[in-house]
């Protein structure tokens, strides 16, 4: 990995690609890639579909590599739907395959001089461009394999379906999974109406030939990735329950704990959720042939993924994730879990975010457009989506923008961003994460939050202030070392539990590019990623202000404990005082 | 749920192939009520009354008690009517948040439950039981056996689910100890009422 593909959109005569050495990103995988070349190359008052935006797909420091659970890639820009720097990040086997080709990062900048859509093939001989306008307005699912078809199976995609195209805010970019669909997504944010915006539909990578990364010292990088294995299989978290249940495991409890946002944010149980629960779903898809336990890329050990089959036993989508099943389910009061999955394909399909649609969706059952729980009608408003009408055209801009155009005032967005599946009342802890995440409400960057804005009264875990520095500190370690390596964010329980897991992760990092990273290193880096990531965000224009949640969550009661918000403003804008 | 009497339930039995247990484990999800000592400690009602030992205390990492989290087992007091939720370890920063006596429980503090000072002796009352993820697998078999009520009416929407595999491997069933024809038990019971309901492997 020591090039970055450069590829103008914009250059005269058509898109061209440069290969540029790493330079000052050296060293950078990840998050901390996307992040660092949004932060220098792209101006933060630009528009986000405008020439100076661009579109930076980095694989992580270890993708490519022999290490276990390597497989997650970045997408960063500057954000459609937020109007901030945004990273989304996704699983597929893009990752491996882009990081085997020696590519850094790919860049996509500048303005499509002509409507062309292009896609673009990278194997072991190069870059090729070519204009496609047959590929326009194609499925994502579609479009695959029209690409397997011209190129054959042993190759991975990169890709946008109508819904980036059409440059909408919750549009996609999807990548190819082990079976070669297209079922997984970058999905928060916006970033296909980034990739749309640029023209290019696809990104087709072969990395036949190509050897797998060498580790500087092999030996050392074969034992940490032992132990690192180890490591994460002895966790009951990544070696039991999500193998088993998937990351639908959540459902039950968190509507137990009456957490989980139902009926657009109103309430924190649902009736239905035993039907749509992890325990369930993983039940229908072994009875019907499907397989609950599931990489979504080689080398993952963890399996949380799964495929659902139809009730005929075809194969119909990937096994929703929990923030899906949310989404599509108790947000919008639905608990058919084989309407889930079709709303979950046919997000992957139109190439639309699941959470941002799930939210939307229930925005416009708030708004009357149809009633909570009525399946076919939330089905019918992912097709309008998917068709472009003009009615699509609102929804599939997100929860914000539909709120505004249907005057609903009850809209759960941070930054513009909808809020995942975990209301902040109840678990006020995720409230400040939604609240002060650089990447608007978003359930991932958790881990970078700190509990120092949390008062802890002497009836409950009381922590002393050097307590919470060390939780902040931990908690910023697994951030750094999970989102720049190219890690998947759930070995992070394996990781921050057992001591010997985290060493592992380090001894990985440090056989493999000849370091001596330690803990504080890797603290360092976070620290890093997340000053350019508010610091761009300052410069676009963002105030304390936007590190706020919707005015109605410290107002209006939550069922069934009747809570609110109440971390107060001056300690939000503590959060990321270091 | 409240009891205020210990009501003699028709019982129903089912004796069947050890490998089909786990179909009964989705109702374990949804609750089932337990007739049991109450008022005693959460760690006390785990051993004591769902017979778990040490190995599976330690797997439970997640304890709900009438809807909210539980850190401190010895002081949180099972009463009569409690809904007692059990899951193992869970992921993500949430799961982290919810785990008993976690790091992370100050994320969740305004609904940790808090044990109130109440007078409460020692008597049989009911307890609804959701058993979660792996635990079904773990505390289901001896929660079964033991014998747990539920709803006709759930019971009965249950069964109609079932699989004929199963019917093939279930051997015996019995209401009241006598053997049923399964045909005729929905005749036997009207929604509203409660059943006891015991599952064994053979």
């Amino acid at each position: 990995m020591d090039k970055i593909l450069r590829i103008d959109v914009g250059a005269e005569g058509g898109p061209k690609a440069t290969e540029v050495p790493v330079g000052d990103y050296a060293g950078l995988g990840g998050r901390a890639m996307t992040s660092a070349i949004i932060s220098k190359e792209v101006p933060p008052l630009c528009h986000p579909l405008g020439a100076d935006n661009k579109l930076v797909i980095a694989p992580g420091l270890l993708s490519g590599t022999a290490s276990a659970m390597s497989g997650r890639i970045s997408v960063g820009c500057k954000s459609p739907l937020t109007g901030g720097i945004k990273e989304a990040n996704s699983g597929g086997q893009a990752s491996q395959v882009l990081a085997r080709l020696g590519y850094s990062a790919i860049v996509l900048e500048g303005k499509p001089k002509s409507d062309d859509l292009h896609k673009v093939f990278i194997n072991k001989d190069g870059v090729r461009i070519t204009a496609d306008n047959s590929l326009k307005m194609l499925t994502n699912y579609d479009l695959v394999a029209k690409m397997k078809a011209e190129f054959g199976d042993k190759i991975c995609c990169i890709s946008i379906g109508p819904a980036g195209e059409m440059k909408m805010g919750a549009a996609t970019v999807a990548f190819t999974d082990m079976e070669l669909r297209p079922t997984r997504h970058a999905g928060r944010g916006g970033v296909g109406a980034v990739m749309g915006a640029k023209n290019v539909k696809v990104i087709v990578l072969d990395d036949t030939g190509m050897p797998m990364r060498p580790p500087k010292d092999p030996e050392k990088f074969k034992d940490a990735n032992k132990r690192f294995v180890d490591g994460l299989k002895k966790h009951p978290v990544t070696g039991q329950g999500l193998p088993a249940y998937g990351t639908n495991v959540l459902t039950n409890i968190l509507n137990e704990v009456g957490g989980y946002p139902t009926y657009n944010f109103k309430q924190g149980r649902f009736d239905g959720a035993a039907a749509i629960s992890g325990e369930t779903l993983a039940e229908t898809e072994k009875k019907r042939g499907a397989n609950p336990t599931h990489g979504c890329h080689r080398g993952c050990v963890i399996q949380c993924s799964g495929t659902y089959n139809d009730k005929d036993g075809h194969f119909l989508t990937k096994q929703p994730e929990y923030e899906t099943v949310w989404a599509h389910g108790g947000n919008c009061g639905i608990n058919d879990m084989d309407k889930i999955a079709m709303l979950d394909f046919l997000d992957d399909t139109y190439g639309i975010d699941t959470i941002e649609m799930g939210a939307t969706i229930a925005v416009a059952m708030e708004a009357g457009l149809a009633k909570f729980g009525d399946a076919d009608a939330a089905i019918k408003m992912v097709h309008e989506v998917g068709k472009g009408t003009d009615l699509g055209r609102i929804l599939g801009n997100g929860a914000a923008l539909t709120g505004k155009a249907f005057g609903v005032e009850r809209v759960p967005v941070v930054k513009g961003q909808a809020m995942p599946a975990y209301d902040p009342r109840a678990v006020q802890g995720i409230g400040v994460t939604y609240a002060t995440s650089p990447m608007g409400a978003d359930h991932t960057a958790g881990y970078a939050v700190t509990a120092n804005v949390l008062k802890v009264g002497g009836d409950v875990n009381a922590l002393r202030p050097e307590g919470q520095v060390e939780l902040s500190r931990n908690l910023q370690i697994a951030t750094a070392a999970i989102d720049s390596t190219g890690m998947c964010l759930f070995i992070a329980f394996a990781v921050l539990d057992q001591p010997d897991t985290f060493q592992a992760l380090l001894d990985l990092l440090n056989a493999f590019y000849g370091l001596n990273l330690t803990g504080d290193g890797v603290t360092d880096l976070g620290k890093m990623v997340l000053k350019m990531e508010r610091d761009f965000n300052k410069a676009a224009g963002f105030t304390p202000q936007h590190d706020r949640l919707p005015s109605y969550f410290k107002t209006e009661k939550f069922a069934p404990h009747n809570v609110t918000f109440d971390v107060k403003d001056e300690d939000l804008d503590k959060v990321f005082n270091w | 749920m409240y009891f205020t009497e210990m009501q003699q339930l028709p019982h129903l039995e089912f004796v069947l192939d050890k490998p089909l247990l786990p179909e009964f484990f989705l109702l374990l999800q949804q609750g089932v009520d337990l007739r049991c000592r109450i008022c005693c400690s959460v760690a006390a009602f785990l051993t004591d009354e769902l017979r778990a030992g040490e190995e599976t205390i330690a797997k439970i990492q997640s304890i709900i008690l009438d809807g909210k989290p539980v850190d401190d087992i010895e002081t949180a007091i099972v009463k009569d009517g409690s809904v007692l939720a059990l899951s193992a370890a869970m992921p993500g920063l949430v799961g982290a948040t919810l785990r008993r006596g976690g790091a992370y429980s100050s994320f969740r503090n305004a609904i940790t439950y808090h044990e109130k000072a109440e007078t409460c002796s020692v008597k049989e009352g009911y307890v609804r039981i959701k058993l979660f993820n792996l635990l079904m697998a773990e505390m289901g078999p001896c929660l079964l056996q033991r014998g747990v009520s539920l709803k006709a009416e759930d019971l009965l929407s249950f069964m109609a689910g079932l699989s004929q595999d199963f019917w093939k491997g279930c051997i015996r069933t019995e209401l009241d100890n006598r053997p049923v024809d399964l045909r005729k038990l929905q005749d036997s019971l009207t929604g509203g009422d409660e059943i006891l309901l015991s599952v064994s492997p053979a």
